[in-house]
């Protein structure tokens, strides 16, 4: 079989280094990058044969691919590779971002080599992630993504992007190493006999329940981290701030749903007693993140913030629904996070073309944008709208299937998500009418609308939110083939 | 297999390393300290030495043969570290160590 | 069979072709430098949407009946091990039965009267085409909504119809008033939807167990779902857990159909073009608050609590939005409290059991108030201005629209022939002979009763200050003249509708699509003038209300209440709004803007200081160690050494201590 994983890993290792190499002409080679890198998704999309489910309890998975890299006595890494459905929507959502950030960016002047290979490095870094089947493996990808994004955000950011760059590096670094003595310690004392997902997917059950709480206890704070979510979270605002457009873009688009898809494969599929055990506290973590980044968000004064606590609103319905513990909340977090993934690198997209189109991104000093640019505000609209839950755009089938699976479980709890909704709707609402509406304010003279770059690059994801919104269910029927994995006691 | 006789060797290259170990933490002047590394690797040549005679053949000569390794090497040792205090001495005018901190820039 | 009946099936094609309209205008309308052009296609796809839905209506009203058709499936939630071993599917389709068939009648007709007369009354503005794509979207939804079969599809619709709607408030978007007019109309109303969403969780899951073969899913207004029964949730009783559920669609409707508390963005909504008050928040969007309770009362049912809270609101907010209407001085916005009042008619009425007669009175109004609106529109249009105290003397310059003004306003009074009489009349009057058994109505009824006098009295001193006297007050205003031909016909055409449409219940046809669903409540409504008493008080009391109204402000006298009077402090009352409005506003800009401030502050400086703590202690920690690094050998040597030792130290004791002492493995 053609080892067409292997294949998407050498197109973006292969494009990141042209890109590098390719100096002036690099925008021109991560494009065709990204080109063929979507046509290799979209084959996967279509070859993607459904999930054979757990023969024999083992999970199975497509395109799988396995060859020996270390063996040492007991130390069997391999590398694995391979997906499911849940893999499968995540890597459609990297190759769309790719795409639109690499066209939005198109008009990078400084050092575009090194900038587009560096988005592209990361996205190489998000689906090595996506696909890998191997502790090690997965764990080096995982660590992978942090290095261009660091570079990212420290060279191209705003006037203080070594503070957030720092602060980014250390804060999820420490995360990743509590997650790695999590997973090395999940490998050890299960005995499993290879570094393997199967394997240690085999070898966990045999712990005790007390074992596996803690150890996914350790795993949930290494990927929680990049949820983000509360009280661990005070690193996304600040690089975001200073991330340039496009670093913001992977970074909530991408980065963040890391923590969505590790979760769920790693620690809930692979130690479902211990998540039981710990069933409460993700529950208290997820209110505290939806209420906290929505009620945060409606003070903030800068746009893109705005926007970045949006999203701790938006990871914690993400974790809520994991948290549910039902087949249809994990349906529901991998929508919800393909739909954020979308909706939020609209609106950093958004944000970026307000700060360089009027010079500040400060909502009170901008307004009534909308006669002097239509296609930005009209850009605004659709992210705004789309983030807040209407129906008809990408989020809503998402949240009402989360909302949904956690009134299933925990009933009348609902009320606080559903609540928030209100409050949600309020910021966007609110910004809306200061920065679009009203009479014109604060818009210089040389303001005009989006180039022609941006408004494709924001027009894919406006698109894809409003196709995926109006027509739910191609991407539903794409998870639910792969059956999920039945939690033992319910 | 016979088993290692009690012997004083052991204790006086103990004792040896023990002076040398002394002497290297607390003398200042670059040439004692050099003398007390000296003396402190003749505690370890001592033990191949002695060792070597209780090992079985090959062994035994393997354990002759870095004895005198050793003491090539604590000649060269010596080479270098007269070089250092030279060089030192013509940077800073002394031979104390503690005034030897380049290392820390 | 019937050609009628094989309209049923194209229903769809209604929402489509608004849909299809909305993609025309809005993606080319700008490219033409002819603006009209775009509003000519969009009424001219709104006629055929209206002959079908004219149709539709008809074949309803030969063959009453529930058809469902054109079922596909939006969502399909397989594989999904668990509470749905076989998969949940939501599925969209259409559900034609008389109460669509009615609300499509009522949308499809009024929505095209709207586009036509918006050709004249927007023919001046640059955002024409925007104006167009929104309305027709508008129309789309609204088409879908009444279509909907399933209470998440008429969820999806009713979002959408909301979102239009507050892009229509805020067409003038320059004007700061608009804007934010329209940003509290999106967020009140959004309280009442995410109390809908959970209502109809609620009933997923509730009525999931029953399984299909319970009585009321036969109608086919429920999610589709797999064979197995769901598992039952939670140890609620299931009449609490209706009762719950039943508030939570009547908070919906409350926040959509601007019922108290949840009222307080109607009027600020008059902010937009006249054009989409009478469409949107006079005769349509506004009703679907009441089209989902009479949904729902006739598929799924309200509990014994549910009715009285609904009868309660409804019958509240009759009285309460009417005695509003009676000081205002902008003419929209008085006819804007009237819609609240007259929507809290229907409300009751549905609250009561009487899905249909409510429906009825939703038909009726739709077209007086529609009426009202466009007539004012006129004289907005005019005159350039929304306050009656400036105009005076209208009904000669203006004269169609003046006899229009006073047929709607006699139909709002509920004075015979004229279509409101007929339907305000059963309301009151089935209502009436719940009372018996439900002694608790009482109060409510009697209030809704009392509104009858403040509706004729409010609507004439509008009438009187705008049209009757001598002049306009204010000198400054352009001379008065008649619209062009666009907006004079829609005007005559909802005329016709306000003095004969109530007539139509004695049409055997539309009767019996009005005793659709009588079997739900078990009472059978009542219609015509049954009870010649009640009758009786009911004109008498909305004649008084005119004599009133004449005798205050007739022939262009001004009635100014004396400042010394002891209803000054009531009048104040009422122009603030009961302060509700300030109450929102308070709410909003200072207690959630505060605890947001408040959160926010804790967040940089509590939580990101803890980290920043964090950053200072490894800092300082650091540089007590980097002391340590002197850069002379013999300080590392020492380090080396003692390092050395603490490993011999653990090697040798620590270790076998712990091996000897914890043991095990």
């Amino acid at each position: 079989m053609f080892p067409i994983l292997s294949a998407v890993l050498a197109t973006l290792l292969v494009g990141t280094v042209l890109t590098f190499l390719s100096g002036k002409s690099a925008r021109w080679v991560a494009l065709a990058t990204s080109f063929v890198f979507l046509a290799e998704v979209a084959y996967l999309l279509l070859q993607f044969p459904g999930w054979a489910g757990f023969a024999g309890g083992v999970p199975q998975f497509a395109d799988g691919e396995s060859y020996a890299w270390i063996h040492l006595g007991w130390l069997q890494v391999n590398y694995t590779l391979g997906i499911d459905g849940i893999s499968l929507v995540l890597l459609v959502l990297t190759a769309i971002l790719q795409l639109a950030t690499v066209v939005y960016s198109w008009g990078e002047t400084k050092k575009p080599a090194a900038w587009f290979g560096l988005l592209l490095l990361t996205c190489l870094g998000c689906v090595g992630v996506f696909v890998a089947l191997d502790v090690l493996l997965f764990f080096l990808f995982w660590e992978a993504v942090l290095v261009p994004m660091f570079f990212i955000i420290g060279y191209w950011g705003g006037p203080r992007r070594r503070y957030a760059a720092i602060k980014f590096f250390v804060y999820t670094h420490v995360a990743s190493i509590v997650m790695l003595v999590g997973l090395l310690a999940l490998v050890f004392y299960s005995h499993a006999t290879s570094f393997d997902y199967a394997s240690v997917y085999a070898a966990a059950p045999s712990l005790s329940v007390v074992t596996q709480a803690f150890l996914f206890l350790s795993l949930f704070f290494g990927f929680g981290v990049k949820f983000p979510i509360v009280p661990f979270h005070t690193w996304l605002p600040d690089a975001h701030v200073e991330a340039p457009t496009g670093g913001s873009v992977l970074l909530a688009g991408l980065l963040l749903k890391l923590g969505g898809y590790g979760l769920i494969r790693w620690a809930v599929f692979v130690l479902p007693n211990g998540f039981h055990e710990v069933q409460p506290v993700l529950f208290v973590v997820a209110f505290a993140s939806i209420a906290w980044g929505s009620v945060v968000s409606l003070a903030q004064r800068d746009l893109k913030r705005m926007v970045a606590f949006s999203s701790i609103n938006h990871m914690g319905i993400v974790l809520l629904a994991i948290a549910v513990g039902s087949s249809l909340g994990l349906l529901a977090a991998v929508l919800l996070m393909f739909a954020h993934g979308i909706v939020s690198a609209l609106l950093f997209m958004s944000s970026g073309s307000v700060h360089h189109t009027f010079g500040t991104r400060d909502i009170a000093s901008v307004g009534g944008i909308t006669p002097r640019t239509p296609v930005l505000a009209t850009m605004i609209m659709i992210g705004s709208l789309a983030s807040l839950g209407l129906p008809w755009l990408i989020s809503f089938p998402a949240e009402f299937t989360a909302l949904l699976a956690t009134w299933d479980r925990l009933a009348y709890w609902v009320l606080l998500p559903l609540g928030i909704l209100v409050v949600t709707a309020a910021f966007y609402i609110w910004m809306m009418q200061r920065m679009l509406f009203g009479p014109e304010k604060g818009i210089p003279e040389s303001a005009h609308d989006l180039p022609a770059y941006e408004t494709v690059g924001m027009g894919i994801l406006a698109a894809a939110a409003i196709v995926f919104g109006v027509l739910p269910f191609l991407l539903v029927n794409l998870i639910t083939a792969s059956p999920i994995r039945v939690f033992p006691g319910v | 297999m016979t088993t290692l006789p009690e012997s004083g060797f052991l204790l006086l290259s103990g004792l040896l390393l023990g002076v040398g170990v002394f002497g290297l933490l607390t003398r200042r002047n670059f040439i004692l300290v050099l003398i007390a590394l000296e003396i402190a690797m003749n505690a370890t040549i001592l033990n191949f030495v002695y060792f070597a005679a209780f090992a079985p053949h090959a062994a035994g000569l393997s354990g002759q043969a870095i004895a005198v390794v050793l003491i090539g090497f604590a000649a060269t040792e010596v080479a270098v570290g007269l070089a250092i205090v030279l060089g030192l001495n013509r940077l800073k005018g002394t031979i104390d160590v503690a005034q030897g901190n380049l290392l820390k820039e | 069979m019937d050609a009628f009946l094989l309209l049923d099936q194209w229903a769809f094609l209604i929402p489509l072709l608004m849909v299809v309209s909305f993609a025309l205008v809005g993606l080319f309308g700008t490219r033409l430098r002819a603006l009209e052009w775009g509003g000519w296609a969009a009424v001219g796809i709104g006629g055929i949407a209206m002959v079908l839905g004219v149709g539709i209506a008809i074949g309803e009203m030969l063959h009453p009946g529930t058809y469902v058709n054109a079922q596909y499936t939006w969502l399909h939630l397989a594989g999904t091990p668990g509470p749905f071993p076989e998969g949940i599917s939501l599925v969209a389709g259409t559900l034609v039965d008389p109460l669509s068939a009615l609300m499509l009648l009522v949308v499809t007709v009024v929505g095209f009267l709207v586009l036509l007369y918006s050709i004249g009354y927007m023919h001046h503005d640059r955002g024409l085409p925007r104006y167009y794509a929104e309305l027709s979207l508008f129309l789309a939804a609204m088409t879908g909504l009444v279509l909907s079969n399933n209470l998440l599809e008429f969820f999806l619709f009713w979002e959408l119809v909301g979102v239009c709607s507050y892009f229509l408030i805020g067409f003038y978007y320059e004007k700061p008033s608009a804007a934010s007019a329209a940003k509290e109309a999106f967020l009140v109303t959004r309280i009442g939807d995410v109390l809908f969403l959970l209502g109809i969780f609620i009933y997923f899951f509730h009525f999931a167990t029953t399984g299909p073969s319970g009585g009321w899913a036969a109608n086919g207004f429920v999610f589709a779902h797999g064979t197995s029964p769901f598992l039952p949730t939670g140890s609620v009783g299931s009449s609490t857990l209706l009762t719950i559920a039943g508030l939570m669609i009547l908070g919906g409707a409350a926040g959509k159909s601007a019922q108290f508390p949840l009222h307080v963005w109607l009027p600020d909504a008059m902010e937009g073009p006249t054009t989409v008050s009478a469409l949107i928040h006079a005769a349509t969007m506004v009703a679907a608050g009441v089209y989902l309770l009479a949904v729902t009362s006739v598929f799924i049912g309200f509990t014994a609590t549910d009715q009285l809270a609904i009868v309660a609101v409804g019958g509240f907010t009759t009285f309460f939005a009417a005695t509003m209407a009676v000081v205002h001085p902008d003419i929209k916005r008085v006819i804007a409290y009237s819609t609240i009042s007259q929507l809290g008619y229907m409300v009751m009425a549905v609250g009561a059991g009487f899905a249909m007669v409510g429906l009825f009175h939703l038909f009726t109004h739709a077209f007086f108030k529609a009426l009202l609106f466009l007539a004012a529109g006129s004289v907005i249009h005019a005159l350039g201005t929304q306050d009656l105290f400036k105009m005076g003397g209208l009904r000669k310059p203006m004269r169609v629209t003046g006899t229009a003004f006073a047929i709607g306003g006699l139909a709002l009074a509920g004075i015979p022939p004229f279509a409101g009489f007929w339907s305000k009349d059963d309301i009151l009057g089935s209502m009436y002979g719940e009372l018996g058994s439900h002694p608790l109505y009482w109060p409510f009824w009697i209030l809704a009763l009392l509104a009858v006098f403040l509706t004729a009295y409010y609507i004439f001193r509008a009438w009187f200050l705008a049209f009757g006297g001598n002049g306009p007050r204010d000198p400054t205003l352009p001379p008065a003249h008649e619209g062009s031909w666009v907006m004079q016909v829609p005007l005559v055409i909802l005329s016709g509708m306000a003095v004969f449409g109530g007539l139509l219940i004695f049409v055997p046809g539309f009767q019996g699509l009005l005793l659709y669903g009588a079997g739900a409540s078990g009472i059978p409504p009542v219609y015509g003038p049954t009870d010649l008493a009640l009758s009786g008080i009911s004109v008498t009391l909305g004649a008084a209300g005119i004599g009133v109204a004449y005798w205050l402000w007739g022939n262009g006298r001004i009635f100014v209440l004396p400042e010394s009077s002891p209803l000054q402090p009531v009048r104040r009352l009422l122009l603030n709004r009961y302060y509700l409005k300030a109450a929102y506003d308070w709410v909003g800009a200072r207690a959630v803007y505060g605890i947001a401030r408040g959160a926010d502050f804790v967040d940089r400086y509590v939580i990101d200081g803890t980290v920043h703590g964090f950053e200072r202690a490894f800092g300082a920690a650091s540089d007590r160690l980097r002391r340590g690094q002197t850069g002379v050998v013999s300080d590392y040597a020492a380090y080396v050494i003692a390092g050395l030792l603490g490993v011999f130290v653990l090697l040798l004791l620590v270790a076998p201590y712990l091996l000897a002492h914890l043991g095990g493995t």
